[in-house]
This record gives structure tokens, sequence and C-alpha cells, in this order.
């Protein structure tokens, strides 16, 4: 196989004193979908945080398309292609809907063509197009999260790092939302997705990882993670 | 008449009371900052215009050309400084007090401590006045408004409508993911560090046209000026615009039919109601934060 467009190695991330993250290694490959699972506090949203330069690595490398980022600037990750849909969606509430998604072509690369990436975006989701001049704190948490992932959009990233994107939403929402990541990921952006709806992430990705206390304890095709007794202790909790 | 001269006369000197906190504000709202050193900017330039006005015998309006950029330098290395030593919002009241200090310190060992005034001759705008009927507005109060109102429209415009301005306020709600969407940081913050120093530069023009200056002057805008930034909205610059036009106008209307020994307490008052209805700042309509 060729060079994996994600490659993280021998990761360990701390908080202060408090380590969350110890030797993680994943890889993400053009045109994958990459689920990582695992129980409440197991570090998922620290490594996607780490990947997206928002929280620094304390040993190790991530490297994403051949270019190591581990040690550059939060800001400058982007640059290489990497777009994240935080935990909790983080949008920017006092903004409106439109100047989110127009924040999220911010970098160099993804400025010129923000227009283009506009209609897009709107494409896959009519429903913000007609929200353009509304503050996305006022609207829906499913709505809320269409601007996420759309401002995500907007960066053009090769990479698309989503974090619980189905947290807090009523179950016709969920479905929205998946059936948009399976487009993008059909258009050739590579995903990956963190969830604790574990049946759902497995069912859209090829292969998943199962964190447990910072650690990798599993990884393989999803299908196999979805049988497998780990999964299903300390997640699924069967 | 007296009350309606009052009122008119106090919407103008707001205009001056806006620009001193409009640059306070946006600091606050954006970066966590509550910059005091910016008293301390805007008497420098407030002696700059009056020093270099009277040595080379320039238009004050005209000094600009130098203090602008000059004061673009110092607020951007203020902001640099600060953004190195990583303040948070509490302790950037204590180094930007001492940075103040300072400043007024230096401005008393350069000026002395007596007060400064430009001659006639210097400043041909003292004197002036339009008359509109029995109304009458000092050149220098007009000129304040204009300055504010066009400081005000530029900052409002290029918060909303550019790149710059919107990654602004997206850092003012979301520091870490604003970066994530690559807003660096340090830069935009030094860039609008620069910024609100030149509009120091222009408060301190605009308030040595009609005014006498003596370091301690500093002292006596704060509480004026935080009232503005605390009604118009922390980071909203159309809302202090309006706060400084209603700060200016009370003071000017309770001076005039009352006693000018009554505004501040009249203001206080009125500003202590306000914040007890609308804790997020009287005109607060969705600004930067
Ligand atoms: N900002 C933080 N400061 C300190 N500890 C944190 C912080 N964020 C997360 N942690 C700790 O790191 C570990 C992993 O957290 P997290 O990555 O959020 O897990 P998950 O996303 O899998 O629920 C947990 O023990 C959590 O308490
Ligand atoms: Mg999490």
């Amino acid at each position: 196989m060729s060079e994996p467009l994600l490659q993280v190695r021998d990761l360990d991330v701390r908080y202060g004193d408090a380590q969350a993250l110890w030797d993680v290694a994943i890889e993400v490959h053009e045109g994958e979908t990459v689920c990582v699972v695992g129980p409440n506090g197991a570090g998922k949203s620290t490594l996607v945080n780490a990947v997206a330069g928002i929280h620094p690595a304390h040993r190790g490398r991530i490297s994403v398309g051949g270019v190591d980022v581990t040690r550059l600037r939060g800001h400058r990750v982007c640059g290489h292609g990497v777009a994240i849909v935080p935990e909790g969606r983080r949008i920017f509430p006092r903004m409106t809907v439109l100047d989110n998604l127009v924040l999220g072509a911010y970098r160099k690369g993804a400025r010129r063509e923000h227009r283009a990436s506009l209609a897009g975006v709107y494409e896959i989701f009519p429903r913000l197009a007609e929200r353009a001049g509304q503050l996305a704190g006022s609207l829906s948490g499913g709505e809320q999260q269409m601007v996420a992932v759309g401002r995500a959009l907007m960066a053009q990233p090769r990479l698309l790092l989503l974090d619980e994107p189905s947290l807090g939403l009523a179950p016709v929402r969920v479905d929205e939302v998946y059936d948009a990541i399976v487009r993008i990921n059909e258009r050739g952006v590579s995903v990956v997705v963190v969830e604790q709806d574990v049946e759902r992430a497995l069912a859209i990705a090829g292969r998943a990882y199962l964190l447990g206390e910072g650690r990798v304890v599993l990884a393989g095709p999803a299908d196999a993670l979805r049988d497998s007794d780990d999964v299903r202790r300390s997640v699924l909790g069967l | 008449m007296n009350v309606i001269q009052a009122t008119l006369t106090g919407v103008l000197i707001g205009g001056l009371y806006a620009l001193m906190a409009a640059g306070l504000s946006v600091t606050w709202g954006v970066l966590r900052i509550i910059n005091l050193a910016h008293f301390g900017l805007i008497l420098i330039g407030a002696y700059l215009t009056f020093q270099i006005a009277t040595s080379w015998h320039l238009d004050p309006v005209l000094t600009l050309v130098i203090t602008v950029p000059a004061m673009f330098i110092a607020g951007a290395a203020i902001q640099w400084l600060f953004d190195r030593l990583r303040l948070t919002e509490f302790n950037s009241l204590l180094v930007s007090f001492g940075l103040l200090i300072i400043i007024i310190q230096v401005t008393s060992n350069i000026w002395s401590a007596d007060f400064r005034r430009m001659s006639a001759g210097t400043n041909p705008y003292a004197t002036q006045s339009v008359a509109i009927g029995r109304l009458v507005f000092p050149v220098t109060t007009l000129l304040a408004f204009g300055l504010a109102a066009l400081v005000v429209l530029a900052a409002h415009l290029v918060l909303r409508r550019t790149f710059a301005g919107r990654a602004m306020r997206a850092i003012a709600q979301d520091r870490a993911v604003a970066g994530a969407f690559g807003v660096d940081h340090r830069r935009l913050s030094v860039l609008l560090g620069g910024v609100v120093g030149a509009t120091a530069a222009l408060a301190g023009m605009v308030f040595s046209l009609s005014n006498a200056l003596t370091p301690d002057t500093a002292y006596e805008w704060f509480g004026t000026v935080f009232a503005v930034v605390i009604l118009g909205g922390i980071g909203e610059v159309v809302g202090t615009f309006a706060a400084g036009i209603l700060v200016g106008v009370l003071s000017g209307v309770v001076s005039a039919v009352w006693s000018p020994a009554a505004a501040p307490f009249v203001l206080f008052s009125a500003i202590i109601l306000a914040l007890l209805l609308r804790p997020q700042g009287l005109f607060a309509v969705g600004g930067v934060r």
C-alpha cells in the first residue's frame, strides 16, 4: 500500500502532569473511513485534537500526506488538509451561519475558492442556505452540527475528523449527519469518525480502532471489531 | 435652548469618549486583555500632537501622518509583549496598569507636570466654531465626532466583512477552534494592537485640540471611558459609539440643568441601573464576543 494520508506513531499526549494518551498509533489511507471507538475518557477527543493541532503532542510523530506536522504551531496544521468537527460542535454562536462557514475557508489555500466551497456545502446541507443570515447559536442542535461539518468542509480538507457527530441529536438528525459523512467520503475526503454510538460508526467505517485508557486496545476491520468481545464489553456494555 | 445646546454638544463630545473607548473595548472582547496602557497611548498621542505641531509649526491634524504610524508600532509592540507573557484577563489589568504608570512617569519627565496647551497660532481649531441658528458647535467637537463615526464604521465593516475581521470575532468566541481553521492568534493580536494604537493617536490628537495636557489626565479618563465600554457591551464597536453619545449627553445635560459636580453621580447611577437591567451592555447586539 502507498504511504498513509495520516500516520500517528508512538503518540503521547499530556494535560499538564496528567497523561491522556500512551504510544498511540493509527493510520488512515486516502479515501478511507476509519472509526475510533472507546468508553468515555479513553482519549478519543485527545487523539483527534492532537491531530488537528488543537492540543500539542508530548512525544511521537504525526504526519499528514508524508509531512511531519507534530511540531507545527496549531494554526498551521490545517494547511496540510486536516479539518475537524470538534466534540460538542463548538460553532461560533454569535456569528451568522454564513460567517461560520466562511471562517472555515480562512486558510490560505481555501480562501480564494470559498464561494465554490460554499455552493458545495449548501448542496449537501440545503437548510444552511436558508439559515445563512441567522446567528449560529440560535439554531437547533442538528443544524448546528451541519454548521460544524460545513465549516470543516469549507477548509477543503483531505482528512476530515469528526468527534462524536451524533452527540445530543435526535435519531433523524443523526441519520442526516451520517448520510452527509458518507457523501463527503464518496467525494474523496478521508474520514476519521469518533463515536460513542458504536454501531452507527462501525456501519460506515472500513476499519476501526478501539481505545481504552489512553491506549489502542484493538485495531482491525470494522466488521471484526463489531463482533469482538472487547468492543462488546468496553463500549457496548454487553 | 440651553438643554438643546447641551444635548447636542454632549452628542459631539460623546464622539471623543467613543474614540477613546473603542480600542479598549475591542481588545477586551477579542483578546481578553483589559489594556489600561491604552490610556497611556492616548496621552502620548496627545503630547506628540502638541510637540510636533508646536516645534515644526505643523497643522495639528496633519501630525497624524507621524503619530498614527508611531502609535501603530507602539500598540503592536505592547500587544506582542502581552502575548509573550500569556496574560489572563485579570493579570492584564495589573500588567497594563504598571505600564500605564511607567508611561505617565515618562511623559511627566519629558513634558513636566505643568499644563501644556498648543498656542492659538499653532492650533487654529480651538477658536473656531460653527453656528446653526443660536446653536454653536466648536470645530474640535465636530472633528472628534466625525473621526469617531469614521473609525467605528470602518471597524464595524472590517469585523463583519473581511477574513481578518471574522477571524478576530472567532478568536473572541473560541480561540482553539479558530486556530484549527488556520487563524494565527499571535499575528492577529499584534495587528489588532497596532490598529488600536492608531486609534489612540486619533483620540490623543482630538483631545489635545481642545484641552490643556498634564500627565495625570490619563487617570481622569478612566471613569468615563470604562463606563462607555461597559455600557456599549464589551467588544461591540457600534454599541461603544452609542454609549459614548449617551454618556456625553447625560453628562452635558446634567451639568447644564443641575451642576457639573452632579454629572458623575448621575452618570454612574445610570450605569449601575443599566447593568442591572442588561448585564451584557445596553447596546450589545452581536458583537465580537
Ligand atoms: N482539558 C483537559 N484537562 C485535563 N485533562 C483532560 C482534559 N481533557 C481531557 N482530559 C482527560 O484526558 C482523558 C481523555 O479524555 P478525552 O480525550 O476527552 O476522552 P474521550 O473523548 O474518549 O471521552 C480523560 O481522563 C480526561 O479526564
Ligand atoms: Mg470525547
